[in-house]
């Protein structure tokens, strides 16, 4: 499991959303706005913040809050 | 004491340029704001003093070399800037520019000074406001864009009671964040293996060049390697010209509508058009690299910090002729989509590798274009100035590290501006000219049939 409190702080820092209020389904990029940049950097600061390695195939299939925290726990889980 | 730091890469990247040039003038960055108004110049000057305490990078000093030539940055806790009036009111427009232009070409030279000079203006028809000369390393264009609405926003609290702004970040805090980042030893690992990847799959780029494949066979007589891949860079004469090109609104419109039906970014259409340029005056190359600047602000205190953020990374394309023009953007896509995941790297440690691998001799490059794409318009957004006439213009440094840079910007009109920055010394403006015709040929044949193959495209235009 991702420390859902940690994760929406940081996705909270590239958006207008407060992690309070970010919901599970809010997607990205058409909810929460991300261009490709934002999406990209913040995923490299989950890989450091949650000491994973995030794999091209599967990062360019998320577009949820909770499928990110899915994948990321999963890596988490599998090490 | 001020607390001492060491420069960012993309710091770096402005100080290897003085010191490979020899001159501060390559990082000279100006700009002049005004708007056709009877301002308060005592209070836009009270505005301005404000924003140096709000927006710290303006205020940045940098030591001298040590012995290693590096240099650290740091924000003195008292600072006294001058800021004079500059009365300009009875030239023309024209001639106010080009005085503006002269100051833009002087250095800011000295260790442990103000790296910026502000000078209130009064200008030809009634235009007020100010004007600003500021060594890049402090800031980047999106951060002069943000500054100028921060200032202009102080302006209408103090006279219209406007709300105050909101602070801007700590510019030492973000700061922070972004070296401890860059210190990350598992994450250097993560980029260095990206771009040495890179490097295994392709092997050495293939300098390209906007006049055809005439530059890289000089050079490879030259140094008397007829397998040279990489293309000699001018060092000495530096003098850059500038031409724009304006795309009219409906045009704009029409690209900007393609990318969002296709999901596509502006620059990533952008750099498609570039190197399939590039290609059609190469013979059909297919290993083409541009250089594209990113502008690594995406959590809500870079926006609002300052600094100089931009980064240049080499947007590396392999495409063959008969992959379809939408397939074509969807590849540089995907490639900038994983540059953007490692654009904490220094790029100056690609260039190492690359000539560690392939000995790459002194003073050459593999890249003749560079892009900038800037999604922020200058426009100001408060509602007390939206609707008074504003006369803003970029100055440029005089200077060019760069053979060919090009930066393409939104216009108040809803049009697109291509603004190209070329070396005098080896580019005319009738070579700028047939780049943006082909550009704009290229693109939009695409654009309406983005079916067609690059090989098809190419040989219609």
């Amino acid at each position: 499991m991702v420390p859902e409190e940690r994760f929406k702080e940081i996705v909270a820092q590239y958006c207008d959303v407060k992690p309070e209020d970010m919901k599970d389904d809010l997607r990205f990029r058409e909810d929460l706005g991300f261009s490709s940049l934002d999406f990209m950097s913040l995923l490299g600061e989950l890989e450091d913040e949650f000491d994973v390695e995030l794999e091209e195939d599967k990062v360019v299939k998320i577009q949820t809050i909770k499928e990110a925290m899915d994948l990321i726990g999963e890596l988490k889980e599998e090490k | 004491m001020a607390k001492k730091y060491p420069l960012t890469a993309a710091q770096k990247i402005h100080y290897r340029w003085i010191n490979e040039y020899k001159t501060q003038q390559v990082s000279g960055l100006s700009v002049v704001a005004s708007l056709k108004a009877d301002l308060d110049l005592d209070l836009l000057k009270k505005c301005i003093l404000k924003e140096l305490d709000r927006y710290k990078c303006l205020k940045v000093h940098f030591t001298a070399p040590d012995k290693k030539g590096e240099i650290k940055q740091y924000i003195p806790k008292k600072l006294k800037l001058d800021i004079p009036v500059k009365d300009l009111s009875d030239m023309t427009m024209e001639e106010a520019d080009d005085t503006m232009q002269k100051w833009a070409y002087k250095t800011i030279d000295g260790d442990d000074i103000p790296m910026c000079e502000f000078f209130i203006m009064k200008l030809p028809d009634g235009y007020n406001g100010f004007f600003l000369h500021i060594d890049h390393r402090l800031m980047d264009s999106i951060g002069m864009v943000v500054m100028i609405g921060d200032i202009m926003s102080l302006y209408t609290h103090y006279r219209f009671k406007s709300e105050m702004p909101a602070d801007l970040a700590d510019y030492e805090e973000v700061l922070e964040n972004d070296l401890k980042r860059a210190s990350n030893e598992k994450r250097f690992l993560k980029d260095k293996k990206f771009w040495d990847d890179m490097l295994d799959q392709w092997g050495e780029p293939l300098y390209s060049d906007i006049q055809g494949p005439g530059v890289l066979e000089e050079s490879r007589k030259k140094h008397n390697d007829p397998n040279l891949r990489a293309a000699d860079i001018e060092r000495e004469k530096l003098f850059v010209a500038v031409k724009d090109y304006q795309l009219e609104p409906e045009s704009t419109k029409n690209l900007m509508t393609f990318c969002i039906n296709n999901q596509l970014s502006v620059t990533n259409l952008l750099l498609l058009g570039i190197r399939t340029y590039l290609s059609k005056v190469n013979n059909g190359q297919e290993d083409i690299t541009v250089e594209n600047f990113i502008s690594r602000r995406s959590t809500k205190d870079e926006w609002t910090s300052g600094g100089s953020r931009t980064i240049m990374f080499p947007c590396r394309t392999v495409l063959p002729s008969d992959i379809e023009f939408i397939a074509g953007a969807y590849e540089i896509q995907n490639m900038q989509n994983r540059i953007y995941m490692h654009s904490n790297y220094d790029p100056e440690l690609i260039w190492e590798e690359i000539r560690k691998r392939y000995n790459t001799p002194k003073d050459t490059s593999y890249e003749s274009c560079y892009l900038t794409y800037q999604p922020v318009s200058a426009k100001l957004e408060n509602p007390y100035l939206k609707d008074i006439p504003m006369h803003s213009k970029w100055f440029a440094n005089g200077a060019a590290t760069k053979k060919m840079y090009l930066t393409v910007s939104h216009l108040y009109n809803g049009g697109m501006n291509f603004s190209y920055h070329y070396q005098t010394a080896a580019l005319t403006e009738k070579d700028m000219e047939l780049f943006n015709y082909y550009l704009m040929r290229i693109i939009f044949r695409g654009i309406e049939q983005p079916n067609l193959t690059l090989e098809e495209i190419i040989n219609m235009v």
